[in-house]
């Protein structure tokens, strides 16, 4: 068990290695692309969401359909802030056209540095936690669950979409540059280094903790809490608390994915607040594997990568398709994932096949 | 002063949509005793453990229960976690624990304290609880196997395990349900001897249908029949009752007798 658990950090600890090498292959000119370090930049966003939601699925056994509710929430904070770093606190166009001559209300304290970055991080933890605590007192879990999870999920798209002259509607809030101005082009190639290994550190602290945590008795609890919620009550635990704990924590992760997402990207969509959105997120942690941490990671890589290499050319037609076909397959015969295959029936099948022979 | 009862059921009658399952149900439960329910399929006797720990709400009577320091506690109302918490343990009829986890972290799961979110974050297992711990498993027999996976262990030694876990929770009750349903002779036997060990510290509630096995330990039998207490005593009267041996043991109750 021991040795396993170390497997799954020297398997974190590589892919990060070749994270950290992948600037200075640009400097050294083998990769050509910068716009290539600004996608790998997205997908440390997504790692990190993929590791909140391997703590409340993987381990806690809640399955939540609509993380991109708070990946947006964190997302739309930060791009507020940044809308008004880029305009210099004046109304965008989008305000204009609704008919704003000043800035609305739920825009002013963003102009405001310091209570800017303490909405950020402030808005996801108390909409979860009231979320949270609702849903996990009144003992609404399995496929209730993340139905509601997914309602939620569709309502806060819809107020998103409906509110435009607030939120830049369908469009979103677009032309934005990162928190340390702009990391586009060769001219600001420092900036985006910086970005990119400052949301590295970040994925890294995210995955130390994590880890710490799953290791700790509230760790055991939570598996404890997924193989037999009715026993964790008659041991004595409020259950609904440590639910709402790891629902807030795991929602956290997601904002803070989100806004890394939106330096990256330069603009947040309601897209990323859909509901198949939220799915997707679901699908790199059942892809690299549940309750092991770095699964998420490798799944949300793995998938992105082929995501930016097939949405154009011949494959993107029948990408989608294979997405779903992986997500399926790997529902039905392979529950581990990537991780589970590699750890449980790679070896399984080797001692099968040296057994024929040996017999 | 504490009184020799340690939990009173008062006039419990539970009704599921018009099914009565309980009805006008009083007993007391003695301190450190053995006291089984027992009656044919149908009577009651898991609602009335249901309704003990707070599983199902009571539709009419109070339970009340009197721990070692004197209180008098109302359990009917409470939640079921803080039912634990004031020292009632409950055992499933279906063996429930923690099967990814090892025997070890289970018990330690099942220790008195550190329940909240925190404390369990920073909580480290001390010296004594880690003896405590030995200390249960060796008594459930346990001991060579903490290391391994709950979810590997026989149907008989899960049993053993759960209930190891009520004793290292150090409640005042443990209730059982069918703890030896499943069970081989010397393993009956075995829980048994277990049970009387249980015996010196807490008072143990047990649902049984095994005769051999109520005979080996009982203190007290209480007969439940349709919802309602038929009859109770020890043993050897409840044994001896004419209206007892027609609705249950009459039906192969003569060849366990």
């Amino acid at each position: 068990m021991k040795i396993k658990n170390q497997g799954y950090n020297i398997c974190f600890a590589v892919i990060i290695l070749v994270l950290a090498a992948m600037p200075l292959l640009l400097s050294a000119g083998v990769i050509t692309s910068s716009s290539f370090i600004l996608f790998l930049g997205k997908c440390i966003a997504f790692s990190i969401v993929a590791i909140g939601l391997d703590l409340i699925w993987g381990y806690t056994g809640i399955l939540s359909l609509g993380h991109g509710l708070y990946f947006a929430l964190g997302g739309y904070a930060m791009a507020m802030y940044l809308k008004l770093q880029a305009t210099n606190g004046k109304v965008t166009s989008f305000m204009q056209t609704g008919g704003f001559t000043d800035l609305p209300l739920i825009w002013k304290p963003f102009l405001c540095t310091p209570l800017a970055f303490a909405l950020i991080m402030l808005i996801p933890v108390v909409v979860s936690g009231l979320v949270g605590y609702f849903i996990f007192k009144n003992r609404v879990k399995g496929v209730y669950f993340s139905i509601i999870s997914q309602a939620l999920t569709w309502a806060a798209y819809s107020l998103f979409t409906g509110l435009q002259s607030y939120t830049g509607g369908n469009v979103g809030i677009t032309e934005m540059s990162s928190v340390l101005g702009s990391i586009k082009g060769s001219a600001h190639q420092t900036n985006m280094f910086i970005m990119f290994y400052s949301s590295l550190v970040i994925l890294v602290v995210v995955y130390a903790v994590s880890y710490g945590l799953v290791h700790t008795k509230f760790g055991r609890l939570l598996i404890a809490i997924r193989d037999g919620e009715n026993r964790t009550y008659f041991s004595g635990y409020k259950v609904s608390t440590y639910k709402n704990f790891i629902y807030i924590l795991s929602a956290v992760f997601a904002a803070i994915a989100g806004e890394i997402f939106v330096n990256f990207n330069g603009s947040i969509t309601p897209t990323q607040m859909t509901i198949s959105y939220s799915i997707t997120m679901v699908i790199w942690v059942a892809v690299g594997g549940r309750n092991c941490l770095v699964g998420g990671v490798i799944g949300a890589f793995l998938i992105n990568l082929c995501d930016y290499n097939f949405s154009s050319g011949a494959m993107v037609e029948i990408w989608q398709y294979i997405l779903g076909a992986i997500f399926v397959v790997t529902i039905l015969f392979f529950k581990g994932g990537l991780v589970g295959i590699i750890r449980d029936q790679l070896p399984m099948a080797i001692r099968k096949v040296t057994g024929k022979e040996a017999g | 002063m504490t009184g020799e009862n340690i939990l009173e059921i008062k006039d419990i009658s539970v009704d599921f949509d018009g099914y009565c399952a309980l009805l006008h149900v009083n007993v007391n439960v003695k301190r450190n005793t053995i006291h089984f329910f027992i009656g044919p399929n149908g009577a009651g006797k898991t609602t009335l453990l249901d309704i003990i720990c707070a599983k199902t709400k009571s539709t009419g009577g109070v339970c009340m229960y009197y721990p070692k320091d004197g209180r008098e506690i109302k359990l009917t109302g409470m939640k079921e976690y803080k039912i634990v918490k004031e020292g009632i343990g409950r055992k499933f009829q279906v063996p429930s624990m923690f099967v990814n986890l090892s025997i070890m972290e289970n018990m330690m799961l099942s220790l008195k304290g550190h329940k909240g979110v925190l404390s369990s974050i920073f909580y480290r297992m001390s010296k004594e609880e880690e003896e405590s711990i030995n200390n249960v498993l060796e008594t459930v027999g346990l001991i060579d196997k903490k290391d391994e996976n709950a979810g590997s262990l026989a149907h008989g030694q899960k049993q053993w395990l759960e209930i190891g876990m009520q004793l290292v929770q150090k409640p005042e009750i443990i209730m059982l349900d069918e703890p030896v349903a499943g069970m081989g002779k010397p393993e009956t036997f075995k829980t048994g001897e277990i049970l009387k060990k249980i015996k010196e510290s807490c008072t143990i509630i047990v649902v049984e249908h095994d005769m051999d096995f109520v005979k080996q330990i009982a203190d007290r039998v209480t007969v439940l029949h349709e919802g309602k207490v038929l009859m109770e005593g020890d043993y050897e009267s409840v044994l001896a009752d004419k209206t007892v041996q027609a609705v249950y043991l009459g039906r192969g109750g003569e060849k366990n007798a």
